[in-house]
């Protein structure tokens, strides 16, 4: 939604009233105005300011510099859990934005149940991460539903073929760790995905597609010539959300793997090294730095995207 | 039609209400491509559905059953829902209390303050009104893992990380504002018609009295919208309790599940057990207000 311009016509209102609307106007801001000031916007600057330092509990103890920054890039499990992060993003985005548009435009159609259907596609994305989590790592535990329904569905020869046994550990494995959390948020966050397509898609006019249906078009034709093509700015709306929340995967990560990433640092992602350097090995400075560095990462991938895509911020 | 009740309030988001362009993307109903729309939607509604009955079956399981394909707990056990109460750290009722009372008083301060802060940012005028409203969607570009380690220090400063039940006000206070909140209950209030406002202040009526009077009952939908997300969000956060509370008798429910997954990593009825009570109170509020769920999502454009 964009925003509107919130100033109606009226006559201009006399000098004192307009003073008096002015301080009812902070004074209704006051306190959110406050809680942003000291939790976000003075948090940037204190986090750079925490992270160059050597900080203990209790505040600072010696001046470092950059050199957090250093450690930072010479460290072999940062460089692992930046690639993670970045080959998750890579993969779970375009995955989760075509599954959650092909829900969305036969959500979007004429046929009986789609209210069900789209009620039922959202249900995962209100779920606590936590909880689908732990429900994932039950399904693909070694005696979970996922082995037990290959087996019975006779596709063990197809996965053994590349060497998945009957009791894979697909959770507990460094070749699966990664791919197994990749599949779980793919299904968790296609319902939402649906959701802001469905929004995107209803603003498209339904002449086009009078037209289109004149022409001769069939429905394939109709999807890539005329929705796709105006779905532009839902597109670049998506897929700046989608690579935000994919960067900053964390909650799937530390309940399956712990806070080191396990097995062998496979679920290591930024936040999970971020959490892990600030509240397991309790160095606040070094995890500044991190948060720092991931809000580069961050800032550098949208601007990419905009590259990409050339659309406008949506917010 | 939209959520509105009253009959002067406009709808909270007249894109997503079932009736509103219905079917928009109007394929010409050929039969191939409904047989192949059903076949996707059925198809993935199975692959919903199936997880989730799996939870309820495995939580009436003994453990060695619950490694068994079958769908008929054999036999019928409630072991996995006992050991709630006697094997995990604190039992589930004081972790559900918990996580209630959590999610009940961020749910009160982001309806006070989204509700006020969302009308002066509509209505009122002011010196700099744009530029503070742009600074408060700003915070959205802000990632809550960058602010992990400065949150908690602030909190260390002002004293509420500690063991005792100021620990939960520092909790509290992240998240008793959010940006998606006030831009919600300003986009509300932007489409309610002035005349009623101006007839109260024509009458007398100050500006918090006309907000309370007039323009708050007005906005109820757009405020129940407000509800139902802010509580939803604070019930299913596992990142800022993580990071926050400190000690374990303090903890909610997903902090719990992490911790007895770790614990007892093999003990899935009580584990299914846990995660259903996780989500029942969510699901009967998706139940019951789906269409709030789906249309805050919408007009808000940021997950809740």
């Amino acid at each position: 939604m964009t925003a509107t311009p919130a100033v109606s016509p009226r006559s201009r209102p006399p000098r004192a009233r307009r003073v008096t609307e002015a301080f009812a106007g902070y004074g209704f801001i006051a306190v959110p105005m406050l809680l942003f000031l000291i939790f976000n916007i003075l948090s940037l600057g204190y986090a750079f300011y925490i992270s160059l330092w050597k900080w203990g509990i209790l505040g600072p103890i010696a001046f470092r510099g950059l050199r957090n920054y250093q450690e930072i890039a010479t460290d072999p499990i940062f460089a692992k859990a930046i690639t993670n992060s970045i080959v998750y993003t890579i993969i779970v985005v375009p995955c989760q934005m075509a599954l959650g548009l092909l829900l969305a435009v036969v959500v979007n159609a004429k046929i009986r149940g789609r209210t069900f259907f789209r009620a039922s596609f959202y249900f995962p994305a209100i779920m606590s991460s936590a909880a689908i989590t732990v429900l994932w790592l039950f399904i693909v535990s070694p005696d979970g539903l996922f082995n037990h329904v290959r087996s019975a569905l006779g596709l063990d020869p197809l996965f053994q073929a590349f060497g998945f046994g009957p009791g894979w550990d697909w959770i507990g494995q460094v070749q699966t760790a990664l791919a197994s959390v990749m599949v779980l948020n793919i299904w968790t966050t296609s319902g939402t995905i649906m959701l802001f397509y469905l929004a995107s898609l209803q603003s498209i006019p339904g002449e086009l597609y009078e037209a289109a249906a004149i022409d001769g078009a069939n429905p394939w034709q109709t999807f890539w010539r005329v929705t796709f093509p105006l779905l532009r700015p839902g597109h670049y709306f998506v897929a700046a959300v989608s690579v935000i929340g994919a960067l900053q995967m964390f909650d799937q990560a530390v309940i399956a793997g712990g806070s080191v990433g396990a097995p062998d640092n496979a679920l290591m992602t930024i936040v999970l090294y971020l959490y892990n350097a600030g509240f397991v090995q309790f160095n606040l400075s070094y995890a500044a730095a991190v948060g720092i560095v991931l809000f580069l990462v961050i800032f550098a991938a949208t601007l990419v995207q905009r590259r990409l895509l050339g659309g406008e911020a949506a917010w | 039609m939209g959520i509105a009740e009253p009959p002067r309030a406009p709808e909270l988001a007249v894109a997503l209400s079932p009736k509103s362009r219905e079917g928009a993307g109007g394929h010409p109903p050929s039969r191939a491509w409904r047989f192949g729309a059903y076949v996707v939607l059925i198809g993935y509604a199975l692959l919903m559905f199936v997880p989730f009955a799996w939870t309820i079956v495995t939580s009436f399981k003994t453990q060695p059953d619950s490694v068994q394909l079958t769908w008929i707990p054999n036999p019928f056990s409630t072991i996995g829902w006992e050991h709630m109460f006697t094997e995990l750290n604190p039992p589930i009722q004081v972790l559900f209390f918990n996580s209630l009372m959590i999610a009940v008083a961020v749910t009160i301060t982001n309806i006070a303050i989204a509700g006020i802060a969302g009308y002066a940012f509509a209505r009122l005028r002011f010196p700099g009104r744009e530029v503070l409203f742009l600074l408060v969607l700003g915070t959205l570009m802000m990632p809550d893992q960058l602010r992990m380690v400065p949150v908690y220090q602030i909190l260390v400063i002002l004293g509420l990380i500690n063991n005792g039940p100021t620990n939960y006000v520092g909790l509290v206070l992240i998240m008793a504002a959010q940006a998606q909140m006030i831009f919600l209950m300003r986009q509300y209030f932007i489409t309610i018609p002035p005349d009623l406002e101006e007839a109260a202040r024509i009458d007398g009526a100050g500006f918090i009295r006309t907000f309370v009077q007039v323009m708050l009952p007005l906005a109820s939908p757009a405020i129940a919208a407000v509800a139902i997300l802010t509580f939803q969000g604070a019930w299913n956060n596992f990142f800022w309790p993580l990071i926050i509370l400190q000690a374990q008798p303090h903890w909610t429910i997903p902090l719990a599940l992490y911790q007895f997954h770790a614990q007892y990593n093999t003990d899935w009825p009580a584990l299914m057990a846990v995660v259903v009570v996780a989500t029942a109170p969510i699901l009967a509020l998706y139940l019951f207000f789906q269409r709030y769920f789906v249309e805050g999502i919408a007009a808000t454009g940021v997950k809740g």
